[in-house]
């Protein structure tokens, strides 16, 4: 099955087609701040360069995030309504398993991890890799890195589009041989890969109810939330 | 032409079929009231998010409602100016990539744009030149329009939308969000000229429009009394309030309609909505031979048919964007139709 796939989480509108596992087109177009106004027209020359039609597609990958969330609500946007127009199947896939795959020859745990913007916050999950693809070990995390390395026991393989970063940070907190890091950014061939291989076994979202994943809520109910749990505080 | 219309510049996930410029087969509004009522306003994020979710599943409710499928949209109107940069940015997605995927043309509209189709789509017979104004929660403009798509400034607000005024004095008497129609119903039991509030720049040569002084001397005229548990006339306040308000907005835009030599005014936005506003505009203009044209209720406020009126119109006139068409959160209505 022919699957573009698309992430719009990071610094660029990822985009990439598979057919099946096989990768035809992998392209990580810098934004800035042009997301929206070039999301199309990267779409078409991707499929263009592959002499592909809309037609031709299969289906849809989308990265659901964590990461920018004006950046994702286009690619989630976007991959929604190209589905919905075509009425080919699409899966939302996490971003932080997108990272994750692309350790998936690494016998260690894997850990990725994405910038999630204010106060040196980051989101990350906890991967393993069987011999059915990788597979999430731990819930999504928020929060800090010495938060995160409390929750790891063992060697880990870091993932992330800034891994240097983090790695000197995390080598810190734990034994610094316990860390190995691979850099790389989300991607759109990986997402239409792992989107492939579940709408292959008929694991598609309901295309009108696709929605980001956040995992951190808006700064306005964070804090309204906050003032609710202090008045319960008090007796 | 069948044009399919989304507006998603501010708390309204909304999306329209329409013929022709005229006929609405369908106008499908997601409120997002229910939200942001705890906040006192509308919170961007919380309303980015709501259109992300919403978007799929009005544009599919629009052309189910108007009895059509995809394949017979010919043409995407999309709010892609005025309003929230992370609202517009979900419906100009959806948009591009329904023009895209059905290989049909597809146009950018200006919010302010749309609400002037609005009360066009109610009343098609209102002649040009005519002088429009949109009051609104987010807006309060004051324009000559020359003829569709070509529009001159004459004023606006210097601070406080007209909209914005009913909303925080309805948020300091405790009627809630929005504030528009709660000070209405309130106003109708109260004495207008119980309280002789200000009326900012009646007097002033301009034709523009201060709202936040009055907002604030009615706060301070009563902010004690409030605060000591003492019962105010909140009927009286709201009726005075209103009074104030809609006087200086009837007295202005009359004025600009004399000044300018047209015999027709046309009022859009949710404050179009409001009664005592079309009372008095229709009563002094009357005197005046001066018509006043209001949209029909349900396009007063922010919707998508309005859009798409607009939409159908620019690209008449050839003002069709392409697929690179990006969000512009504050721009001028006046210089837009240069495409």
């Amino acid at each position: 099955m022919l699957v573009l796939g698309i992430d719009t989480s990071g610094y660029a509108n990822a985009i990439g087609v598979v057919d099946g596992e096989r990768v035809l087109a992998d392209f990580a177009f810098q934004t800035r701040n042009e997301s929206l106004a070039r999301i199309m027209l990267n779409i078409d020359s991707v499929l263009g360069e592959n002499n592909l039609g809309l037609e031709d597609i299969g289906g849809f990958g989308v990265g659901l995030g964590p990461g920018s969330w004006t950046g994702i609500r286009i690619g989630v946007t976007v991959g929604k309504m190209l589905a919905y127009c075509t009425g080919k199947p699409v899966k939302g896939i996490s971003t932080l398993e997108a990272l994750a795959f692309c350790a998936r020859d690494c016998q260690r745990l894997i850990c990725a991890i994405v910038d999630a913007g204010a106060r040196e916050t980051i989101y990350a999950a906890l991967y393993r890799s069987g011999h059915n693809g990788i597979h999430q070990v731990s819930d999504y995390y928020v929060g800090d890195l010495p938060g995160l390395a409390e929750l790891v026991k063992e060697p880990i393989t870091l993932v992330a589009t800034d891994a240097q970063k983090y790695l000197s940070v995390l080598g810190q907190l734990l034994k610094s041989d316990a860390v190995e890091a691979l850099e790389t950014a989300p991607g759109g061939a990986v997402v239409a890969l792992l989107a492939a291989t579940r709408l292959e076994s008929g694991e598609n979202d309901d295309t009108l109810a696709l929605a980001p994943l956040y995992l951190k809520e808006s700064t306005a109910r964070a804090f309204i939330n906050k003032y609710k749990r202090r008045a319960q505080a008090v007796p | 032409m069948l044009v399919l219309g989304i507006e998603t510049s501010c708390d309204e996930t909304a999306a329209a079929l329409v013929a022709d410029g005229r006929t609405v087969l369908s106008n499908i509004i997601a409120n997002q009231l229910d939200l942001h009522r705890k906040y006192g306003g509308v919170v961007p994020e919380i309303a980015a998010r709501r259109h992300t979710e919403l978007i799929g599943y009005v544009i599919n409710e629009a052309l189910d409602a108007g009895g059509k499928s995809l394949s017979d949209v010919q043409a995407v109107a999309v709010t892609a100016k005025q309003g929230l940069v992370g609202s517009l940015l979900v419906g100009v997605a959806a948009a591009k990539t329904l023009s895209y995927a059905l290989r049909v043309p597809l146009v950018g509209v200006h919010h302010i744009e749309g609400h002037i189709f609005a009360n066009l789509l109610s009343n098609p017979e209102i002649p040009l030149p005519h002088v429009c104004l949109t009051v609104s929660g987010g807006h309060t403009l004051l324009v000559y329009v020359r003829d569709h798509c070509r529009y001159e400034k004459l004023g606006g607000t210097v601070d406080d939308a007209a909209g914005e005024a009913f909303d925080k004095i309805a948020k300091f008497l405790g009627l809630g969000f929005p504030g528009g129609p709660a000070i209405d119903r309130l106003a109708t039991k109260g004495n207008r000229k119980a309280f002789a509030f200000p009326r900012p720049l009646l007097k002033a040569k301009s034709f523009y429009f201060s709202f936040s002084g009055l907002k604030t001397a009615i706060i301070n005229a009563f902010k004690h009394q409030l605060a000591g548990g003492e019962k105010l006339p909140f009927e009286d306040i709201a009726a005075s309030f209103q009074e104030a308000v809609v006087e200086v907005l009837v007295a202005k835009t009359l004025r600009a309609a004399r000044e300018s030599g047209v015999s027709a005014i046309s009022v859009t936005g949710g404050v179009s909505a409001n009664r005592r506003l079309r009372e008095v505009f229709t009563d002094t203009g009357d005197r005046e031979s001066i018509k006043v044209y209001f949209p029909a209720l349900s396009l007063c406020t922010d919707n998508a048919a309005m859009i798409a009126a607009a939409g159908h119109a620019r690209l008449r006139r050839g003002y069709a964007d392409d697929l690179s068409l990006d969000v512009i959160p504050n721009v001028p209505l006046e210089v837009q139709h240069a495409g």
